[in-house]
């Protein structure tokens, strides 16, 4: 740690705290006035915990929060094809500068774009199952059938989304010095040993990181995709937390409820994040001390 | 960031390849890469066969290859002329908010990895927080204070709003980033006598390039692909952006398939060239970071 | 190939609900036409398609008006209509209408945001029902009685759904009808009659059964987006009914779904699936790529609205027929065509409504109404329109049976959005993914009507009030 004067640090998170107060904190402190009404237009009457019972009554809000969940074992996917395709790309693979763009790309292009093509690709009698068909496999219902969108939804998620995590992950590889891996290299350490000794200690941080971003690309960032690839059908298999919010705040014009389910995915994630901080801080006073 | 004289060269590259192993690992890797990239390419690849494409043609064959080739598609997307506005908007909006959110969040960054304050991690966990936060619940409190102060409309309002969005993210991202730089750099140089600012400059930021090539590129896609706000708060149709051009374009032509594709495939150039071009920056970013010693 | 596609009319719920990446949130948005420097000619999500947009106002003596419409995006060229209109009425009366046209997401829930903060239009497009009495329930809208002349108001073709407590919020437009259309050629390979289309359930099924053998798609839908699920809902329900209110009853709990005649419009659905009478994709498909199936021939029926039918004519020409759906209930309402109108109100806050007034007045003058068809080939919903002016039969013989004779209110606006969120778009698609039955749909409407009736207390009071309004208007 730097020694500076006590206001220094201050001096510096200044800027940023403004903007972010500026954008957040009103818009953030109303979200948790709106969930105690009955919101009608921009105000309504207080209905104490109204609002928190209705959702935890609706069966709709509790398929959304399932499905929300079994998102999350996207995040695993995520890490795990990140974190093995950047370290291929490290080792220089052949051509691994031509893999590089390549695997970046689809993450540049935008949440519609990726939605929609897809919404045309994975029909039950779109080029997917086409192309399937050529070899002679009979291709499921994949945005059809309720039992296969959301492993669908989460296919075309992690397909755009996994370029971001490999580009992250090749970045903090090439940070790192090199002389520890020739000499785990040399003292004649295989590949799998190297990568579990070497590698992932060193990407503890980041792998961190890209947990937490991914998990919360899971639970609040899906709208686009799950709008534009299936509208939360067939029924409501894919109907997640986010479209829950969507539908009831605006659709339905209860923006009481909306804020309800807001504030508990805030509060989940400030309970995540503590416990997360909690136990790094414990180690990391561990290593500076 | 000009950095004209590095206190602590971050001499790099070209670092020498790990020499290669012959044998079956590399068959599996070549395999394991080539695969990952057929999957990466192939909805590109039908995006853009398809634009090129009759629609007779598309209903009669959807994956064989597009000959003889359509470009009537893009003609016809292009017609009216109001793409080069919906790009040049999208441009103005990212290109501000991005230098915002990065200045801003290497300036709280640099204090969180580096300085021990009250607050700090108070701080750092609401960012987390906030990321949390699903735009869509923030928008009618968001719009509420935007016309309090005469905002909405206007692109610094507009830009303000990005850059404040994507800030969390941003601390979050350059705080993990600068905490990982060996703490002996700063203490030499603090030794040395150098300023915070010149730490910063010199040699945070040079050992960052990495994330925050990483971070500009991730925060330029977010604002360029971002419907919501830009439909919300830009109402006027000279300010509108990319994004919400192409939602209404594709509204009003979903059942020609090669004609909604042509939209598609334009609204994604852009991107597309800047990462093409903005590569070698971007490349160069990476590398750079890769510090021996 | 690409203008024929500019020119399918769209419908306006497909847009109104799908709102898609949340453009229905754009709703905010005119606040800001309102506070962001007195311009509200600043085109608050528009459409692509503004570029016929009526000449920027120039004031003159007779005052201006504002004017937030809807229509071109389903009844394609009634823009010209509005531009002659404007243009007439200027003249006529000095007062220059500065127009706007919405997004068809945006048109409503943008007008309720705009009146919430006291900026609204004077002269407001509206659709029917639930869509604009929501907004009559806030206080947003004013009665049209006393501003506009009863006779004008009567002979509108505003339809019972405008009428609340008594009061008139709303002047008809156009009108749009609800049918199932069919490839007459089909009909002829398959062996059937192709000029007397069935018009019994049975009947029907027969006609499918005989299409099916001849090797197309008896009955073509797209349900992934909702829509079909929607119109097929209107078309089936409509049969188990006595009165429109009894619409309002199901959805507010005062009758039960789970009763055998009103979850069986479910049950006929299922019953058509498990024939293999609808194309096995409808679940991955939208609404207009279903109806794509049978317009480009590889289905023999499909259920679309007349505002649809003139694009459909130049596909299949001679060879379109359009009848009502065939009946299998016993309500009094069963076998009738359904029709509903669009239309133009005023709000409470309009800086001149006796303008405002004027100009729907003068929208309703007989030439007006003529030119509605001689200019835009819509089919007006005004009873002084002289339908001798129709030269096309096909089209002559719609309006003459979806509109001259009886027809039926369109029960879906009155239907609450949750409803449409969590049953409506829920049962059409589990069933035809072949998960749920009629009966577990009829029991699953059921907890749907429940929970939105504990949701949303303070609205149910006037859903009865208006159910009682229409039970005893009848």
């Amino acid at each position: 740690m730097l020694k500076t004067r006590p206001w220094v640090p201050y001096l510096y998170v200044l800027p940023a705290f403004c903007l972010i107060g500026f954008i957040f904190a009103y818009p953030v402190a109303q979200v948790f006035n709106y969930s105690f009404r009955l919101i009608r237009g921009n105000s309504g009457p207080w209905v104490g915990t109204l609002n928190y019972q209705l959702i935890f009554e609706d069966p709709t809000f509790r398929s959304a929060a399932k499905h929300s969940l079994l998102l999350l074992l996207a995040v695993p996917v995520l890490l795990a094809i990140s974190v093995l395709v950047s370290v291929l790309l490290y080792e220089r693979a052949r051509g691994w500068k031509i893999y590089r763009s390549v695997l970046f790309f689809p993450f540049i292009l935008a949440v519609p774009v990726v939605g929609i093509v897809a919404s045309y690709m994975f029909t039950l009698n779109g080029v997917v199952n086409s192309l399937l068909g050529a070899v002679g496999i009979d291709g499921p219902d994949w945005i059809g059938d309720s039992n296969k969108a959301l492993w669908t939804l989460m296919l075309v998620i992690v397909w755009r989304e996994v370029g971001f995590g490999i580009i992250l992950f090749l970045a903090r590889l090439l940070s790192l010095p090199e002389e520890q891996l020739e000499a785990a290299r040399i003292d004649g350490a295989g590949w799998w040993s190297r990568l579990r000794y070497v590698i992932l200690p060193e990407l503890r941080g980041t792998i961190e990181f890209y947990c937490v971003i991914a998990a919360i690309t899971m639970l609040a960032w899906v709208f686009g995709y799950v709008w534009t690839l299936t509208k939360g059908g067939p029924g409501d298999a894919t109907t997640v937390l986010e479209l829950y919010i969507y539908n009831q705040g605006l659709r339905n014009s209860l923006p009481g409820m909306a804020s309800a389910v807001a504030v508990l995915l805030m509060g989940a994630t400030m309970i995540f994040v503590a416990l997360l901080f909690y136990v790094r801080r414990r180690q990391h006073e561990e290593e500076v001390a | 960031m000009a950095v004209d004289e590095p206190l602590v060269r971050a001499e790099a590259v070209p670092v020498e390849p790990p020499r290669r192993r012959l044998g079956a690992g590399r068959f599996v890797r070549q395999l394991l890469l080539a695969c990952a990239a057929i999957l990466a390419l192939y909805p590109v690849w039908f995006m853009i066969s398809t634009a090129f494409k009759s629609n007779d043609q598309y209903l009669d064959n959807t994956y064989g290859f597009p000959w003889p080739l359509d470009v009537a598609n893009f003609s016809g997307a292009l017609r009216g002329g109001e793409f080069f506005r919906w790009l040049a908007n999208s441009a103005i909006l990212t290109f501000g908010s991005v230098i915002i959110a990065t200045l801003f969040g290497a300036l709280a960054a640099f204090a969180i990895a580096r300085m021990r304050f009250r607050g700090r991690d108070a701080f750092l966990s609401i960012n987390v927080g906030l990321l949390i936060v699903p735009p869509v619940v923030m928008l009618i409190p968001l719009f509420t204070l935007y016309t309090q102060f005469s905002m909405v409309s206007t692109y610094w309002g507009v830009i303000i709003l990005y850059a404040g969005l994507t800030l969390p993210f941003s601390v979050y991202l350059l705080s993990n980033f600068f905490r990982a730089i060996p703490r002996e750099l700063f203490e030499s140089a603090a030794m040395d006598g150098a300023s915070h600012l010149t730490i910063l400059s010199r040699i945070l930021m040079p050992l960052s390039a990495p994330a925050l090539v990483t971070l500009v590129v991730v925060n330029s896609l977010w604002v360029w692909n971002e419907l919501l706000i830009a439909l919300v708060f830009l109402p006027d149709e000279q300010k509108r952006t990319l994004m919400v051009g192409v939602t209404v374009f594709q509204g009003r032509y979903n059942l020609d398939v090669p004609l909604t594709m042509a939209g598609m495939c334009l609204a994604s150039i852009p991107m597309f060239f800047l990462y093409l071009f903005g590569q070698r920056l971007f490349i160069r970013g990476l590398t750079a970071g890769a510090v021996k010693g | 190939m690409t203008d024929d596609y500019l020119n399918r009319a769209l419908s306006r719920r497909r847009f109104l609900k799908l709102a898609g990446g949340g453009i229905a949130a754009a709703g905010i948005a005119p606040i800001l036409a309102a506070c962001g420097g007195g311009s509200s000619s600043s085109s608050a999500g528009t459409t692509a398609a503004s570029t016929g947009a009526a000449g920027e106002t120039a004031a003159s003596g007779g005052g201006e008006i504002s004017m937030w419409w809807w229509g071109e995006q389903e009844a394609i060229g009634i823009q010209k209509w509005v531009d002659s209109t404007l243009a007439g009425f200027k003249e006529e009366s000095g007062i220059t209408v500065d127009p706007l046209l919405m997004d068809t997401a945006a048109v409503i829930p943008q007008f309720t945001e705009a009146a919430a903060a006291g900026k609204p239009p004077d002269t407001q497009f509206l659709f029917n029902g639930i869509y604009h009495m929501e907004n009559v329930w806030l206080g947003y809208l004013q009665a049209l009685n006393g501003l506009v002349p009863d006779e004008t108001l009567a002979q509108s073709g505003a339809t019972v759904l405008s009428v609340y407590q008594g009061k008139q919020y709303r002047v008809g437009w156009y009108i749009v009808g609800f049918g199932i259309e069919y490839d007459k050629r089909a009909f002829e390979a398959a062996g059937l009659d192709a000029d007397n289309p069935p018009t019994t359930w049975d009947a029907f099924l027969d006609a499918c059964d005989k299409i099916k053998t001849s090797g197309l798609i008896p009955f073509s839908a797209g349900v992934k987006d909702g829509f079909f699920g929607e119109w097929y809902f209107v078309n089936t329900l409509t049969q188990a009914l006595d009165n429109p209110s009894q619409a309002i009853d199901l959805f507010v709990g005062n009758l039960d779904w789970t009763t055998p005649e009103y979850y069986e419009q479910w049950s006929k659905l299922q019953e058509l699936v498990e024939n293999g009478f609808i194309n096995e994709d409808a679940n991955s498909l939208e609404l207009y790529q279903g109806i794509q199936l049978m317009e480009t021939g590889k289905a023999a029926m499909t259920i679309n609205t007349t505002a649809s039918l003139p694009a459909a004519q130049e596909k299949l020409g001679e060879n379109l027929g359009y009848f009502v759906m065939p009946v299998y209930g016993t309500g009094a309402m069963a076998g009738i065509p359904i029709t509903d109108t669009q239309g133009f109100g005023i709000p409470t806050d309009a800086k001149d409504a006796a303008a405002s007034a004027k100009l729907l007045e003068y929208m309703h003058s007989e030439e007006r109404v003529n030119a509605m068809w001689s200019e835009s080939r819509a089919l007006p919903a005004d009873e002084k329109f002289d339908a001798s002016l129709i030269d096309d039969a096909f089209l002559k013989n719609v309006y003459e049976t979806w509109w001259v004779g009886d027809h039926n209110a369109y029960v879906a606006d009155l239907m609450p959005t949750l409803f449409w969120t969590d049953a409506m778009f829920v049962n059409s698609q589990k069933i035809l993914a072949g998960e749920m039955t009629g009966e577990e749909a009829g029991q699953n409407a059921q907890d749907v009507s429940e929970k939105w009736v504990k949701q949303n207390p303070d609205i149910v009071a006037n859903y009865k009030t208006w159910a009682e309004d229409l039970a005893a208007g009848q």
